[in-house]
């Protein structure tokens, strides 16, 4: 039943996608995290909140592979992250992590559209086949008509929605948000909010770092308060429409 | 200027200079390729300015401190008396003319003072200390004042422990030396006084002129016509120019000319286009720094301050740490230009103004390339200046990247294949360093394939040089004779071919100065030292000799030209048959019967013997040197001597220097591209792009600039060669030595941009590869 794709599968039957136990980083004497636990279930959202310098963009950045944490394991999809060298953690992120963030980090000389398949053909798939599929991701979330235009010509929500689409590309396990609507106005920001309830009501693991209550409440099934480093409360909430 | 305003500035000021400073400590990597790339440029520059300076001014400045003689005249004492020649110093034109002085060839039949026996020279002349003419400067001693007192010449530096030596010649009469001098006109071996001058049955009236025209040797040949205009008919036997003496003393220099001004103007062009591309690539990459400048208060003239400042500290220490290098490294190499050279009493060092120079020039022109993108900064208002570095570009370079996006190339490949055109300036300049670079390369490679080409042995055998005691340390008395020598070495078992060769200075009818005369004779007549003959034939018959270029170039004349050599008190006319390919200006190759003419003895200096294959070379030393104790032998090596060796040199020293610009060039290409790339780099790798593929998408984008500057760089490289060797003036090289473009030499040369690009690219691609992610991403 349990597989690499699938996450762990625990006794009583959960498949955990993320696992963090113990999770310590310092940076010099600041300690960024200290002692985090957390695990998160298949096809849940969860949503991280905190003041700023709490540590939740850390613990993100220790999820997605990104940093090393100083002590503690990291499991995502079963894989332990502090096994993998430079080269794995690289791989990792490309099968198992989609990354969505508050400044889109699109590339400024690509279109839209190559964007997308940039996700996609840095696993060797054809120029052609990722394309396709950028295509039909561009579609989904209704901005296919500006494939061809370039980031600084698109809208905020726009280059968000693209990110989103390049996030999705690889059909990650996870989906990683820092502040996805952090550089949005109001409107664009719904629509990035409502992208976020679709992916996750279709089975779409998220994991997302907010400083908005509105987009937590909205888009999360589970809330993770952080302050100093630890998790500091966990509380349910109840599942948007 | 009240208190509170002169405060203002003074804060300001300040201001401005801690921002300087903190940008400079913010960007160590960059001040350091500055000031890298400004001391190699500056370094290269200087030895180049050195080298082509010092080939003219020391001698001009020498030549006219002596009131050095524009032509040096030998008129027939039979046809025109001492009245009518002293007369000629009156023609219009002359400027001033010293004369008649009497002179006579005595010969001197052994070796006397490190000169071997010969013919030497004399004048009969006054103290020249105030003479209007060739003020000859007395190096020890005193002048000659008295019969039986001679003063020598020499070409340069102190002889005074020769001073009181005395010289017997060849009719018996005995000279005492009482002096050393050196004059730039080189008017005499040695000097008398007018009147043992007369005693010694003068065979020529020397006179001495200046003339108002000199500049060029049509004027001196015109003024020199004017002159003796209205004297007998055949009363002029010679005429020395001093343009002839110049050109002879810059012709170790002249060697290195064609070579240091290309690697002189390439360190130039090559220095401009790294300096520009370096610190316009400074100040564009801190535009958002810009930005936060102007938006806390910098007038747009304290921001300019600020970049200029920041680029012209480190530009400023390379500049003098550069001249330092360059003037200490000048010193050497022009001692090696010169050496050999008769410098007389002119200076050899680099010209006093070169310091200066470049401490001036080369912070200007980086002051220069900085100044063009300041000024955008000076203009544009805070917000663009923030949103400048990420601002959208247009134009092709999207079009291409577009393009290599669709292409079956791996990912990494296509996106580093494309990076150049976003910034296509940068590109630009980028790879113009790079094309000087494989030209470069191209150059010092196929000068040094040349070089070796011509020091190759013509045979791969096995060669002993065995040198008589006359030419080695070695003084013990001679148990053989020549001939009985030449029998002993074919004898020794091994010996295949042996070659003898003869040295004895002769002098030239008409010509002050002795010439050194290498005569040839045994089997064949070949020798390892004997040179390639480019034009013409060996001279292998009766009065026949082979000169070198400088020869013919220094005493104005032309194959096929007829001389007549001197010796012993013995003259044979002889015909130039052929050009060697290089050779001492003051020297003649000819052969056994041609030697025969002139004098009995030999003057066996050396001979050359080849061994058979197989033949064991130390037990054949052993051999000769038991026959004759007083014979030293030697296995000859070919390698390089004098210009040779100064040519790889410099060539090799300025490739080092140039591809090291040129790599720094692509490296702060590099550097300020992953700087101003670094979110593109974090967004990349955070969506799995690999360490490996980082490092190949960095190494890709100018790899592909290295195989267009091969491409571009190589024929310009070929060309280049071609010129600098076609007018190495010293040496004649022919067509089968020039021409040494090979395919592998080709297929290699291709990869020196791959090489340079390369080199340049892998520490900033390894950095690319190390970026930290998570910081990149969430700092910008």
């Amino acid at each position: 039943m349990s597989n690499d794709h699938d996450g762990t599968t625990r006794p009583d039957g959960a498949q955990f996608v993320v696992e963090l136990s113990g999770v310590h980083k310092e940076f010099g004497d600041a300690k960024a995290l200290d002692g985090v636990d957390l695990r998160i279930r298949a096809g849940e959202a969860v949503a991280v909140m905190g003041p700023s310098g709490c540590g939740k963009s850390t613990l993100l950045n220790m999820v997605a592979g990104l940093d090393r944490p100083t002590s503690g394991t990291v499991r995502v999809q079963g894989q332990d992250l502090g096994q993998l060298n430079e080269h794995g953690l690289a791989l990792f992120r490309r099968r198992h992590v989609g990354m969505i963030f508050q400044f889109f980090n699109l590339i400024d000389d690509l279109p839209a559209l190559d964007n997308v398949a940039l996700a996609a053909q840095l696993t060797g798939t054809t120029a052609k086949q990722a394309r396709r599929r950028a295509l039909e991701l561009l579609d989904e979330l209704g901005v296919a008509h500006r494939k061809d235009v370039y980031p600084a010509a698109l809208s905020g929500g726009e280059r968000q929605r693209v990110a989103v689409a390049r996030a999705l590309m690889n059909r990650p396990a996870l989906l990683l948000a820092d502040e996805p609507t952090g550089a949005l106005d109001s409107r664009s920001g719904e629509q990035v909010m409502d992208l976020l309830i679709d992916l996750n009501q279709i089975g779409q693991t998220l994991l997302i770092v907010t400083h908005d209550p509105n987009l937590a409440t909205c888009c999360a099934s589970r809330l993770v308060e952080v302050a100093d480093g630890k998790v500091a409360r966990e509380r349910m909430l109840e599942t948007q429409s | 200027m009240s208190e509170r305003s002169e405060g203002t500035v003074k804060g300001s000021s300040g201001a401005v200079w801690r921002a300087s400073r903190a940008a400079v400590k913010r960007r160590r990597v960059q001040t350091i390729v500055i000031g890298l790339v400004v001391f190699c440029s500056t370094a290269t520059v200087l030895l180049a300015l050195a080298v082509i300076s010092a080939a003219r001014a020391p001698f001009d400045a020498a030549f006219e401190a002596e009131h050095g003689a524009h032509v040096t005249a030998l008129f027939d004492p039979a046809k025109a008396t001492p009245e009518q020649l002293a007369a000629t110093a009156h023609r219009p034109g002359v400027e001033a003319a010293a004369g008649p002085f009497d002179q006579a060839v005595v010969t001197i039949p052994a070796d006397w003072v490190g000169h071997p026996p010969g013919p030497l020279t004399l004048v009969g002349r006054p103290d020249p200390v105030a003479a209007p003419v060739d003020r000859a400067d007395l190096l020890a001693g005193r002048w000659a004042t008295a019969p039986g007192e001679v003063v020598i010449a020499t070409p340069g530096g102190s002889s005074a422990r020769y001073l009181g030596t005395p010289l017997t010649t060849g009719t018996g009469l005995k000279l005492t030396i009482v002096g050393f001098a050196t004059d730039m006109s080189q008017s005499a071996g040695g000097w008398v006084t007018p009147e043992q001058a007369a005693a010694l049955h003068p065979t020529g009236r020397q006179m001495l002129y200046r003339f108002t025209d000199a500049a060029t040797e049509q004027q001196l040949t015109a003024s020199f016509a004017d002159t003796t205009e209205g004297l007998p008919k055949d009363a002029v036997a010679s005429g020395q120019s001093y343009l002839v003496l110049k050109q002879a003393f810059s012709a170790g220099a002249d060697a290195y000319l064609p070579l240091m001004t290309v690697f002189g103007v390439l360190g130039l062009i090559v220095a401009a286009l790294i300096v520009g591309n370096v610190v316009s690539g400074a100040v564009v990459s801190g535009y958002r720094h810009i930005g936060v400048l102007k938006s806390i208060g910098f007038t747009p003239r304290q921001v300019v301050t600020v970049y200029l400042t920041m680029v012209s500290v480190p530009a400023v220490v390379g500049t003098v740490l550069g001249t330092a290098a360059g003037w200490a490294a000048s010193y050497p190499i022009l001692q090696a230009a010169f050496s050999g050279i008769a410098t007389g009493t002119a200076v050899i060092e680099p010209a006093g103004w070169l310091p200066a120079a470049t401490l001036i020039s080369v912070p200007l022109l980086v002051a220069l390339a900085a100044l063009v993108p300041a000024s955008r900064a000076h203009r544009l208002s805070a917000a663009q200046a923030i949103s400048a570095g990420s601002a959208p570009r247009g134009g092709r370079g999207l079009k291409v990247q577009r393009w290599l996006s669709g292409t079956r190339l791996p990912r990494a490949v296509s996106l580093g294949l494309g990076q150049p055109f976003a910034r296509p300036a940068r590109t630009a300049l980028t790879m113009a360093a790079i094309v000087l670079g494989v030209v470069t390369v191209t150059v010092t490679t196929g000068v040094s394939s040349t070089l070796a080409k011509s020091m190759t042995a013509p045979d791969r055998k096995t060669h002993i040089d065995v040198q008589t005691s006359a030419f080695s340390e070695n003084k013990i008395a001679p148990r053989l004779t020549p001939e009985q020598t030449e029998a002993m070495l074919h004898s020794t078992p091994g010996a295949e071919r042996v070659s003898v060769r003869g040295l004895v200075r002769v002098g030239i009818v008409g010509q002050p100065q002795l010439v050194f005369a290498d005569f040839y004779g045994g089997d064949d007549m070949v020798d390892h030292r004997r040179l390639d003959v480019v034009e013409g034939r060996p001279a292998t018959g009766l009065n026949e000799i082979e000169v070198g270029p400088a020869f013919l170039d220094q005493h104005g004349l032309k194959l096929g030209d007829r001389i007549t050599l001197l010796l012993d008190g013995r003259q044979t006319t002889v015909t130039i048959v052929g050009e060697e390919a290089q050779g001492n200006p003051n020297a003649i190759t000819s052969n056994d019967a041609t030697r025969a003419q002139l004098t009995p003895d030999p003057h066996v200096v050396e001979y050359d013997v080849r061994l058979a294959d197989g033949t064991d070379a130390a037990a054949y030393r052993k051999a000769v040197t038991d026959a004759d104790p007083s014979l030293s032998t030697s296995v000859v090596t070919t390698g390089g001597e004098g210009p040779v060796v100064a040519i790889t040199t410099f060539s090799t020293t300025f490739t080092v220097l140039l591809s090291v610009v040129a790599a720094l060039g692509v490296f702060n290409t590099l550097l300020l591209t992953i700087r101003e790339r670094r979110r593109d780099l974090g967004m990349l790798k955070s969506i799995g792009m690999t360490p490996r593929q980082v490092v190949a998408m960095t190494v890709t984008s100018v790899a592909w600039q290295g195989v267009v500057s091969g491409i571009i760089g190589i024929p310009v490289g070929v060309v280049v060669h071609r010129l600098i060797v076609e007018h190495v003036r010293i040496i004649d090289f022919p067509e089968s030595q020039i021409d040494v473009w090979g395919a592998p030499l080709l297929a290699g040369l291709a990869l020196a941009g791959v090489a340079i690009a390369v080199l340049g690219a892998l520490v900033p691609a390894r950095s690319a590869a190390r970026l930290p992610i998570a910081e990149v991403l969430h700092n910008e």
